[in-house]
């Protein structure tokens, strides 16, 4: 890993730590954020992955990866990433594994897991000091299994579990905030689409010790009903419409990296993905498209 | 194909049949090739699952002849009707393929929506095999293609009512011409010759991967309906745009700051087309690509 902070989309790293090969579908926007926070960290890492679309990741005989995949259940991986921890530990201790030959603990898991069932396991991990990197891909659903609404569904967003014509009920969880309230060492949000970003989190991230959450939006074309090409375009419209706030926690203090201004109203989001079409066909919703942009104008209001 | 399916399935239904129609996905994932499958009997279906021997055989996407993974003819036979959405003459599909049995194209003179008109081309299928088997009235299945598109625009809707009708008309010539299949009872699979093995130690059967990236060798790029191609002109040599946003990792930029598309692993997302700066990457379809590089 470079030591020298990335300074421009030129310093960005060439080389790829993780293979082709993979069962995720074309477009995937949670594995371009996967791949480009691996190729900033390394091949130095043990990946514990509960279930979901990445557990397709490691396929018998086949893996994208260069070192080792640990596959734990839906609402354990921060507890896998204790034990894989607590097992690199001891073999230092014991003077078997050189401190430069030290791996890092990352648990990848999507956001069914790391908004709810695993949130647990992910808070206790945390208030232990656990020293681990989360990465989670949140499209926003359960993709894997036919995007039913998760935790992290978007408010009138259309899922398996959530049709009709005002689509989920719910509002999507504040995953950053909840784990800004545990003061764990770093928190942030990033995005594919925005790769220097990305990097820079992760490499700040990588710097630190104990609990660290990278939080990817993960533009999913089967879910969320795009065309694979855009999934960069409708993650740089998430960005710009100030959906999607990328910022990040360290130190007590949360810094908003990209401020989007002016900002993209959030009908040019809404309109390019079909799970948003009800608010468009057959006849345009109004007040509901009225009170997506509200609530995304308070939040940016209380930024100041 | 689930659309056609789902519109073919409600319109039997609607004219008195006992059915069944269920997409079957390999994985569900965008780029593998999909099926839906139809029942339609006058008496009570103890069948279950996939279609063995079918009846007739609908292909919406034509490329999928030539890619035997996709296994569009499986269970075919002397008996099975192959329809293909294409304007190409029947006769030369089937010495094409060498296809067993009786093949339908469209008729000289239709044209049939455009393939990347998923909705359309839905309804036209469906049009096209509810003609084929000719028990369907015209209204019935104008019933069923309305239905099919509820909650959608006007628009949509007439897209899809009249382009199913439009290819349930231009099939005038081959009405009914797939005889009702036979019984097909439920017969439970032949069982296998096994052989007993003794358990071995958890070190050699649990399925751990010792090797790095072995995922190299999985050949996603057979999903791939179109590839992006970089004209190496107009390329500026950036190193990392395409690179970086592939979601696949499948480009990889040389030495001399040029990108490389690895075809063996790209599922053809597009996503570099769009990004690309300068605007060096194209997209060509597939069928045309790989027949060039037969006889460049």
């Amino acid at each position: 890993m470079s030591e020298q902070p990335y300074k421009s989309l030129k310093d960005l790293p060439r080389s790829h730590a993780l293979s082709p090969g993979t069962a995720m579908c074309a477009g995937c926007g949670g594995l371009e954020a996967l791949h480009e926070a691996l190729d900033v960290l390394g091949r130095k890492t043990v990946v514990v992955n509960a279930a979901g679309c990445m557990t397709l990741l490691a396929n018998y005989p086949y893996t994208p990866f260069h070192g080792s995949w640990l596959y734990t259940s839906m609402a354990s991986a921060p507890a896998g990433a204790q034990g894989v921890r607590d097992a690199l530990d001891i073999l230092r201790d014991r003077g078997r594994l050189a401190d430069t030959d030290d791996l890092t603990a990352v648990v990848l898991t999507g956001d069914g897991s790391a908004y709810g069932m695993g949130l647990s396991a992910t808070s206790a991990a945390i208030e232990r000091g656990l020293d681990f990197i989360y990465l989670c891909y949140d499209n926003e659903g359960y993709g894997n299994t036919g995007q039913q609404s998760s935790a992290a569904t978007p408010h009138a967003a259309k899922t398996s579990t959530s049709a009709g014509t005002q689509g989920y009920a719910g509002e999507k969880k504040d995953l950053f905030a909840v784990w800004a309230a545990h003061k764990p060492s770093y928190v942030a949000t990033v995005i594919g689409a925005d790769p220097l970003d990305l990097a820079r989190k992760v490499q700040r991230a990588a710097a630190l010790k104990g609990p660290r959450l990278i939080l990817a939006l993960a533009p999913c074309p089967t879910g969320w009903d795009f065309d694979p090409g855009d999934t960069v375009e409708i993650g740089r419209l998430a960005v710009k419409t100030g959906i999607w706030p990328l910022k990040e926690y360290a130190d007590g203090r949360i810094v908003h990296t990209r401020v989007p201004n002016p900002r993209v109203p959030v009908e040019e989001y809404l309109t390019r993905q079909g799970r948003f079409r009800h608010l468009f066909e057959p006849e345009r919703n109004d007040a509901l498209i009225a009170a997506i942009q509200a609530r995304v104008d308070r939040y940016w209001d209380d930024v100041g | 194909m689930k659309t056609a399916a789902n519109i073919l399935g409600d319109a039997l239904f609607a004219t008195g049949y006992e059915v069944q129609d269920a997409p079957r996905y390999g994985a569900e994932r965008r780029g593998a090739p999909m099926f839906a499958y139809v029942r339609a009997a006058d008496r009570t279906i103890v069948e279950r699952g996939a279609i063995v021997t079918p009846d007739l055989v609908v292909v919406a996407d034509a490329g999928l002849l030539g890619i035997p993974a996709a296994g569009v003819m499986q269970g075919a036979s002397e008996a099975t009707w192959l329809f293909v959405n294409s304007t190409e003459p029947a006769q030369a599909i089937r010495a094409q393929w060498r296809y067993p049995g009786q093949v339908v194209s469209w008729p000289a003179g239709f044209t049939p929506p455009a393939m990347h008109n998923a909705a359309a081309t839905s309804a036209s299928c469906a049009g096209a095999a509810a003609r084929m088997l000719g028990v369907i009235a015209r209204e019935t299945f104008e019933s069923a293609l309305i239905a099919q598109s509820t909650g959608r625009s006007a628009g949509a809707i007439e897209t899809t009512r009249s382009q199913g009708l439009a290819a349930f008309d231009a099939m005038g010539g081959v009405d009914r011409c797939v005889p009702e299949g036979g019984e097909h009872p439920a017969t439970p699979p032949a069982s296998p010759d096994w052989i007993e093995l003794g358990a071995d130690d958890a070190a050699l059967a649990a399925p751990d991967i010792y090797a790095q990236a072995t995922s190299e060798q999985a050949r996603t790029g057979l999903w791939r309906s179109h590839r992006p191609v970089i004209d190496y002109e107009h390329c500026n040599r950036c190193s990392w745009v395409c690179s970086t946003l592939c979601p696949d990792s499948a480009i990889r930029v040389d030495e001399d700051r040029t990108p490389r598309i690895h075809y063996d692993h790209c599922k053809g997302c597009m996503v570099c087309v769009l990004v690309c700066p300068a605007h060096a990457i194209r997209q060509v379809s597939e069928q045309a690509a790989q027949a060039q590089e037969i006889e460049p």
